[in-house]
């Protein structure tokens, strides 16, 4: 895509061509590009323009322009929430160590399954030992403090990673000769599936403590985490199950022909182009996991979203809330476009087995 | 159904296990005494001036100012109180299972709640009821000066009607707007188009406070047309931890009464100029042991929170941005309901 930009010069014979071939098309054209034109203007000039920056100024707000002022004085309630103030080192390098995890993760080299399974597990690791800190000595921090983007990429993060063996799993369960194991996972995706996420969750946070003794509970958090790691297993197993379909049943015939077990057969011809074929649909599917890591708003969790509220929910910055939910909407959007360009780099580099 | 049941057990077995009645220790706060904190609720975001989050990322507001005091009565330290973030939908089931010990957060106390929840109500420490709102430059300081304007309201709530009874019981001529969404009821009102507007009045206040250009063009005025009652909420079955609960918010408004402030509370507990302030501070014995507490347990609170006027003030009234008069909420000795029962 990127490449393709690159080396595709602007075509200004094609342009003129397209859009002045006639009177109306150049009044039509002229009009669209003035209204783009304003539109570009008025953000520019509201955006930064006739902006206010520092949270000293806060005075000079309200004149037409936005108030940065607000992220200045309370970026770190959105990002980090209720952790408490003078630990916010340890969250930044937990968030850090999230992405760097799911970054390095991205490159083709760690694609093995010693590899993947410690990166992820030290980068967890790291994530919690930092924001808990008992262990390292540090004051300890119970989860109930978490907040902000810390706990968005955290839940995002231990979603994915707990779904998708768990998607996996159910999906070959689907599949399984046996009636007993393939009822068992027909009925728990689809128990799951007619659920909404909102009822799940709130059966996990809420309900399970007044049902289940409490030595047996566990905290919250992990709670809601594995109802929703269950519940993205569930959609992801149907997305595996469509790739599954899509292999010709001869394959396996001549795995076995050729004398291979059934995980030789799986892990070496089957369930790579189960994950080519599965892969937008995987990727839309995490994209829409991240946005909906949103809804633990109405479990008391202070996710970004719950935290983005609070920063407006003052007296003082009030009037400034169009200006939290910019910055708020910036950060999604880094996350996500950054999660849908991967997904188009994996489709073309995946795309070279076909040529 | 779980709900009930649990509640109806929580209540026999509390009821099986009172057997003194001098020196009463209610389950909740042993529990919390062990615990050594107190878990109150907080919110899933900001609710002005009840609850909300300061730039250091500390819960702040009217609410949590009175958790606060409950866990300085309790623990001796404002700063053991735990908040969990709750959602509406989600503090009276999370109060069920335990995973707060009482609501304090803008909660009403009505006859459902009471009965079919299972919950136990303190006595109120907050009224807030429908108010106008009108231009500063119309001179109007009351409801009876409305006479022939136009009051803008939101279509179909119960405060349109609300408004229509109070203002035909005083006889003022008027004409009532409605408006489909709060948003365009505000938009209407700073379009002059209609001389006053009718809502619940802390929310009035916060709009003044935060949103209109030039707060001072408007006044909020004084009637009260309707009122519900604000109290904290507790488990059902466990009478002793709500007879705390109702001594620790009269212990506040008896200090008010007193003059009894965080400033000089502790040259009023060293010379008591009355009785009733002796017992109120501990410096008489007889405070504790009621209620199974220290004797001095109403005095570290005062010194760390203040007076129910001094935290009204701080987080609603002329200490916050809001500038809410007190109105209902100032004691009965100043024209509010708000009393304390009697400290004998």
């Amino acid at each position: 895509m990127a490449d393709a930009m690159v080396s595709k010069k602007f075509d200004w014979q094609r342009f003129r061509r397209r859009s002045f071939a006639s009177p109306t098309d150049s009044v039509i054209t002229v009009i669209v590009f003035a209204g783009l034109a304003w539109l570009v203007w008025q953000a520019l000039n509201w955006g930064i323009l006739n902006a206010v920056w520092s949270a000293d100024d806060v005075e000079q707000c309200g004149h037409g322009g936005a108030c940065w002022s607000v992220i200045d004085a309370r970026h770190r309630l959105i990002l980090f929430g209720l952790y408490p103030y003078d630990e916010h080192w340890r969250s930044t390098l937990a968030c850090l160590s999230i992405i760097g995890t799911v970054v390095i993760s991205c490159f083709p080299w760690t694609w093995t399954a010693k590899r993947l399974s410690t990166i992820w597990i030290a980068g967890f690791a790291i994530y919690y030992l930092l924001m808990e800190g008992s262990l390292l000595g540090l004051p300890q921090v119970t989860t109930d403090q978490w907040g902000g983007l810390a706990l968005t990429l955290f839940l995002f993060s231990s979603v994915v990673l707990i779904g998708m063996p768990m998607g996996l799993g159910l999906a070959l369960m689907r599949r399984s000769e046996m009636p007993v194991v393939r009822g068992f996972a027909s009925l728990v995706i689809d128990l799951i599936r007619s659920l909404p996420l909102l009822t799940t969750l709130f059966t996990a946070a809420v309900v399970i403590p007044i049902l289940l003794p409490s030595w047996l509970e566990g905290d919250k958090i992990w709670r809601v985490i594995i109802a929703f790691g269950l519940f993205f297993a569930c959609y992801q197993a149907e997305v595996l199950r469509g790739g599954f379909q899509a292999i010709p049943k001869g394959q396996f015939e001549a795995g076995k022909a050729l004398g291979l077990t059934y995980w030789q057969i799986l892990g070496r011809i089957v369930l790579p182009q189960v994950f080519r074929h599965a892969l937008p649909a995987t990727v839309n599917n995490v994209v829409v996991t991240f946005k909906e890591t949103a809804i633990v708003i109405i479990i008391g969790f202070f996710d970004i979203l719950a935290s983005a509220n609070a920063a407006f929910g003052t007296g003082e910055w009030a009037p400034y809330y169009i200006e939290v939910l910019a910055f708020v909407a910036a950060i999604y959007w880094v996350f996500l476009f950054g999660l849908g360009q991967y997904g188009e780099y994996l489709k073309r580099r995946m795309k070279v087995a076909e040529r | 159904m779980q709900i009930k049941g649990l509640a109806t057990g929580l209540a026999v077995a509390a009821g099986l296990t009172i057997p003194s009645l001098a020196m009463a220790k209610s389950p909740t706060i042993t529990a919390i005494q062990d615990r050594g904190t107190l878990l109150c609720s907080g919110h899933n975001g900001s609710y002005f001036g009840f609850v909300e989050v300061n730039d250091q990322n500390e819960w702040k507001g009217l609410d949590i100012d009175l958790c606060r005091a409950m866990t300085t009565a309790l623990l001796g330290d404002p700063e053991k109180a735990q908040i969990v973030p709750l959602s509406w939908a989600q503090r009276f089931p999370a109060l069920q299972s335990g995973d707060v010990d009482v609501i304090i957060k803008a909660t009403g106390w009505t006859m459902g709640r009471d009965t079919e929840l299972g919950l136990q109500f303190s006595i109120p420490y907050f009224f807030g009821g429908a108010q106008f709102m009108a231009h500063g430059d119309l001179g109007i300081t009351e409801a009876k000066d409305l006479e022939g304007g136009t009051i803008c309201v939101e279509a179909g709530t119960t405060i349109e009607r609300i408004a229509a009874n109070y203002l035909q019981s005083l006889a003022v001529e008027h004409t009532m707007v409605s408006y489909e969404k709060a948003s365009e009821l505000r938009a209407a009102y700073l379009a002059n188009r209609c001389d006053s507007f009718v809502a619940w009045g802390p929310f009035l206040a916060v709009l003044r406070a935060t949103e209109l250009e030039n707060p001072d063009a408007h006044v909020i005025l004084n009637d009260q047309l309707s009122n519900e009652p604000i109290s904290a909420a507790m488990r059902q079955g466990d009478e002793d931890f709500v007879d705390f609960t109702n001594w620790m918010l009269a212990a506040l408004l008896i200090a008010e009464e007193e003059g009894i402030t965080s400033e000089n509370v502790e040259e009023m507990a060293a010379n008591p100029p009355n009785p009733k302030i002796a017992r109120l501070l501990g410096a008489e014995p007889g405070m504790g042991e009621r209620l199974g507490l220290r004797d001095t347990w109403a005095k570290e609170m005062i010194a760390a929170m203040g007076n129910y006027g001094e935290i009204y003030h701080r987080n609603l009234g002329e200490n916050s941005p809001y500038k809410l008069e007190r109105g209902l909420n100032n004691l009965w000795s100043h024209g509010g309901v708000l009393y304390a029962p009697q400290l004998d």
